[in-house]
C-alpha cells in the first residue's frame, strides 16, 4: 500500500475528545484557505487529510539533472501510468486486474515519472467505476496544489452572469465585484506572476514582475494584437519578487515546475502546506491529523446540524470520531461530493445537505486536446537561449462569444502555450531518418517549434453527475464513486473551432503550421473537475448559498469547486481560494455571532 | 532587479537539500541484458543513429547501448526485452540475406546499406527489421538527448540554472 510508505513526520497526538471550533476536510488550495482563515480569526481547527505528510522537496528534487538519475527521472519497472488510449477503449475501475504494482492516472507517464510516484494515488487502492474519466488525484498534505499548473487567472462577470450574457445555465449568486477584494487577499498573500492587459473577461491581477516571452512568443503577440487579440505571459501562482512567509522563496527561473509533472521545492510556487497551513499552525490555532480519511459528516440527531467528521486512519484502518461546531468541507470536487453523499442520516436521506438532489450533478469541467505546432522560420538554427526557465509560456485569453456570437456553440475557450529551447529536443520525436543530418536538423530546429492548445468550458449540465457506486469499495472499504459524465455538442463544437482558430493565428503571424491536434482528450483530463455541489439563492436547484454555506445545514461549508456554478474557461485555483476566503470571514463573524 | 544573499542562500539550499534517495542501480561497465554480439550491435547502430560530428560526441561516447540495456534488464514488462530480441534476430537475418554475414561482421558502407534500408519504411515499418529501427532509433533519442552529451555538448541547454537576477526573454511590450 502506497500511503504507508513515508511515516508522518509529526506524531499525531489528535486529542478527539475535545470539540473543534471548526474540523476543515482536506488540505488542497480550498481547506488550505479555509485554515488559513479561520485560525487568523482566533477560532480553533482541526484539518484532516486523508493523505500523508512526506518531505516534498525530496520527492520533487527540482534540479536533479536526467542523467543523475539511474532511470533518467522514470518510475521503477512496475509503476504504470494510464495511457489516453486505455482511457477510451477501457472502463473504469482502471486498475482493476493490473499486473502491475502499481497504477496510476496519466499524470504518472509524463517525463519525470519517478518525481510523483509518491504524490498520485496508486488507483488500485482508489478504484472508480461508470463512464470513462481520467480523474487524477493527489493524496497528500497540499492535494493536488503540490504539483498543479499554477495558471492563476480570475473569472469575470461573463462568467459569473453568464446565464445574463448569453441565456444558458445559471448565474453565480455573486459578481465580479463581490470577489474582487478577495481576489486581491489572494494575489498580495500567496503571490502573483502577470503582465497588466486590462481585458474586461480576464481581469489583471495585483501582479509581482511577470515571467518573459520567447521571441517566437513576441512575433505571436504581435501579430495577435492586430486581430483584437492577447498573448500574454504565463499567470503563475508563483512569487517572482517574494512574500513575507518564511517556508517560501522567491522564484529564480529555474524552471524545475515546467520540466516535470510540476512541484517547486524552494516553494516559489504556491502549494497550501507552506502557503497557507504552516503559517496556520504558527497560530497555534490548527491542529493537523493526516492519514485521516473522512468518510461521513457526522450529525445531531436532535438539531439535524452537522456535529462532527468520522475518519478511518489509512495507515491503520481503525475509525475514529472527531467533534466540532462547524465542519468545512473542501476534499476536491469530486470527492466533496461523495463525503456529502455517504453521509445519510434519518434528517438527510440522500446525503447531507443534499435535499435539493443536486449534490454530485452539473459536474462540469474544462475540454482540452485540440492545438496546433508550429514552426518559427527565423529561429531554425538560432543559437540556444535560455527559454524554459519560468513557470509556464504564454497564455491567450478567451475571444469567442463576448462580443460576437458563434453559431456552433456558447461560451469559450483560451489556449495554454510554449515554445523554445527546452532540456529535451521533442521534435526529435517526429524528425525522420538517422545520421549527421538528422542530429544536425534536431540541433538547429530545437528551438524554433511554438504550440499551443485550448482549455474550453464545459457546460454545466444536471445529467452530468457521480453517484455511489452500490458495490465497489475503496481500499479502506468507502462506497466508490460512480461516473455518469460525457461531453455534449457544444464542446465537440467548441473544440472544432478551437483547431480551426488555433492554425487562423499561427499563420496570420506567418508561423508555419506544421501539426494540428483535433483529437478530444478524456473526460477529466484538465483535472478541473467543478459544480457538484453549487451555490445558487434557490434551495431547490442549487446545494450552498453565496457563502458555500448548505442551504439545508447551516453550520456545514463546501468551500472548494463544487461550489462553482459554471466552469469558465478561465483555470479555477485561484477563484476557490478567493471564494474560500470570503466565505470563511463570513463562517468566523457568523460564528462569532453565534449564528452558527 | 537585486537579489539578497539570504534568498540566495535560501534558495540554494533548498535545492541541495537533496538527500541521496534513490540509489538505484548505475548503468553497469557490463551489459545485463543484451549477449556481447547483441551490445556490440545495439552500440554500433545507435551510434550510427547520432554520431558524432563537429559540434559533440555521438551515442557511443554517450553510453546510449548501456543506458538501454539497463532498461530491458529490469523491465516489468517482459514483451519489451523480448521485441529488442526479436528485432536483432531480424537485423542479424536480413544482413545475411543483403551481405552475407552478420551486421557487425560487415563492412561500414554494407551496415549503412542495411540502416538506410530499413529507415526508408519509418513512418510505416512492416517486417521486423523495420520495426526495430524505430524501437532503436526511440531508445536512442531518448537516452542520448537526456545524457550529459546530449543535454550540455550537443544542444547546449542554458537551463536549469538559478537566474537571480532579470529573468531571460522578452518582455510583453
Amino acid at each position: 500500500m502506497t500511503l504507508i510508505r513515508f511515516k508522518a513526520s509529526q506524531e499525531q497526538d489528535v486529542d478527539l475528545s475535545r470539540t473543534y471550533d471548526a474540523i476543515v476536510v482536506g488540505s488542497g488550495a480550498a481547506g488550505g484557505m479555509a485554515a488559513h482563515v479561520l485560525t487568523s480569526q482566533g477560532m480553533k481547527v482541526l484539518l484532516l487529510e486523508a493523505g500523508k505528510k512526506i518531505p516534498i522537496e525530496q520527492e520533487l528534487r527540482s534540479m536533479e539533472w536526467p542523467y543523475d538519475h539511474p532511470r533518467r527521472g522514470e518510475a521503477p519497472p512496475g509503476y504504470h501510468a494510464i495511457r489516453f488510449n486505455e482511457y477510451n477503449i477501457r472502463k473504469p475501475p482502471y486498475a482493476k486486474g493490473s499486473a502491475f504494482k502499481h497504477v496510476f492516472s496519466y499524470v504518472g507517464g509524463w517525463g519525470g515519472s519517478d518525481y510523483v510516484k509518491n504524490i498520485l494515488v496508486d488507483e488500485k487502492d482508489h478504484p472508480y467505476t461508470g463512464t470513462k474519466y481520467a480523474w487524477v488525484r493527489a493524496r497528500l498534505l497540499g492535494g493536488k496544489t503540490n504539483i498543479w499548473g499554477r495558471l492563476a487567472l480570475r473569472l469575470s462577470d461573463y462568467d459569473f452572469k453568464g446565464k445574463t450574457h448569453d441565456g444558458y445555465g445559471e448565474d453565480w449568486p455573486i459578481s465580479y465585484a463581490d470577489i474582487e477584494p478577495y481576489y486581491d487577499k489572494v494575489d498580495l498573500y500567496l503571490g502573483i506572476s502577470g503582465h497588466k492587459e486590462n481585458l474586461p473577461h480576464l481581469p489583471d491581477s495585483l501582479f509581482q514582475r511577470p515571467n518573459k516571452l520567447t521571441a517566437s512568443e513576441v512575433t505571436l503577440r504581435k501579430s495577435l494584437a492586430t486581430m483584437g487579440r492577447t498573448l500574454t505571459p504565463y499567470r503563475a501562482g508563483v512569487t517572482t519578487d517574494g512574500v513575507k512567509n518564511k517556508y517560501r522563496s522567491k522564484c529564480f527561473g529555474r524552471g524545475a515546475c515546467g520540466r516535470r509533472p510540476g512541484g517547486c521545492d524552494i516553494h516559489a510556487a504556491f502549494d497550501s502546506p507552506t502557503g497557507l497551513i504552516y503559517p496556520a499552525m504558527d497560530t497555534g490555532n490548527l491542529t493537523l491529523r493526516t492519514n485521516s480519511t473522512a468518510h461521513e459528516v457526522l450529525v445531531d440527531p436532535n438539531t439535524g446540524k452537522a456535529r462532527g467528521v468520522s475518519f478511518v486512519d489509512s495507515v491503520n484502518h481503525k475509525t475514529y470520531e472527531a467533534k466540532a461546531k462547524v465542519v468545512i468541507v473542501a476534499a476536491s470536487t469530486l470527492e466533496s461530493a461523495r463525503l456529502l453523499l455517504l453521509s445519510k442520516s434519518r434528517q438527510h436521506p440522500n446525503g447531507i445537505g443534499n435535499s435539493s438532489g443536486h449534490v454530485g450533478h452539473n459536474f462540469c469541467e474544462h475540454v482540452m486536446g485540440p492545438g496546433v505546432t508550429g514552426l518559427v522560420k527565423e529561429m531554425v538554427g538560432a543559437p540556444p537561449t535560455l527559454d524554459d526557465g519560468k513557470p509556464g509560456g504564454f497564455y491567450v485569453p478567451r475571444f469567442r462569444n463576448l462580443q460576437d456570437k458563434q453559431p456552433g456553440f456558447v461560451r469559450g475557450y483560451g489556449f495554454e502555450g510554449g515554445s523554445g529551447f527546452s532540456i529535451f529536443p521533442d521534435s526529435a520525436w517526429s524528425t525522420p531518418g538517422f545520421g549527421g543530418q538528422f542530429k544536425k536538423s534536431v540541433r538547429e530546429h530545437a528551438g524554433a517549434f511554438i504550440s499551443m492548445g485550448g482549455f474550453g468550458e464545459v457546460l454545466a449540465r444536471y445529467e452530468n453527475y457521480v453517484d455511489l457506486d452500490p458495490e465497489v469499495k475503496d481500499a479502506w472499504g468507502i462506497p466508490s464513486l460512480r461516473f455518469h459524465y460525457e461531453f455534449s455538442d457544444n464542446e465537440k463544437k467548441m473544440c472544432e473551432d478551437m483547431a480551426n482558430a488555433g492554425k487562423e493565428m499561427f499563420e496570420a503571424a506567418g508561423i508555419e503550421v506544421v501539426g494540428v491536434d483535433k483529437n478530444i482528450l478524456t473526460e477529466g483530463w484538465s483535472i478541473h473537475e467543478l459544480g457538484t455541489a453549487r451555490m445558487g439563492t434557490d434551495p431547490k436547484t442549487s446545494v450552498l448559498n453565496q457563502f458555500q454555506q448548505s442551504h439545508d445545514v447551516k453550520n456545514l461549508f463546501v468551500v472548494d469547486g463544487s461550489s462553482h456554478v459554471s466552469a469558465s474557461c478561465q483555470n479555477p485555483t485561484w477563484t476557490i481560494m478567493a471564494l474560500a476566503w470570503r466565505s470563511c470571514e463570513h463562517l468566523a463573524d457568523e460564528f462569532k455571532r453565534g449564528n452558527l | 532587479m537585486t537579489i539578497s544573499r539570504r534568498d540566495m542562500i535560501q534558495a540554494t539550499a533548498a535545492a541541495m537539500a537533496l538527500p541521496a534517495l534513490a540509489k538505484a542501480p548505475r548503468p553497469s561497465p557490463k551489459p545485463l541484458f543484451f549477449t556481447p554480439a547483441e551490445f556490440a550491435l545495439v552500440d554500433e547502430m545507435s551510434d550510427m543513429i547520432i554520431p558524432t560530428d563537429q559540434q559533440s560526441a555521438g551515442a557511443r561516447a554517450a553510453g546510449v547501448a548501456l543506458y538501454i540495456d539497463g532498461r530491458l534488464a529490469e523491465a516489468f514488462e517482459k514483451d519489451q526485452p523480448e521485441r529488442w530480441r526479436a528485432g536483432i534476430k531480424a537485423v542479424e537475418a536480413l544482413s545475411t540475406e543483403m551481405h552475407g554475414k552478420a551486421f557487425m561482421a560487415a563492412t561500414p558502407e554494407q551496415r549503412l546499406a542495411l540502416l538506410t534500408r530499413i529507415a526508408a519504411a519509418e513512418s510505416d515499418p512492416k517486417s521486423d527489421a523495420e520495426k526495430f529501427f524505430r524501437e532503436i532509433k526511440s531508445g536512442t533519442v531518448r537516452a542520448y538527448y537526456t545524457s550529459k552529451i546530449g543535454i550540455h555538448d550537443d544542444q547546449q541547454y542554458k537551463g536549469n540554472v538559478i537566474q537571480p537576477g532579470e529573468y531571460a526573454g522578452y518582455d510583453a511590450t
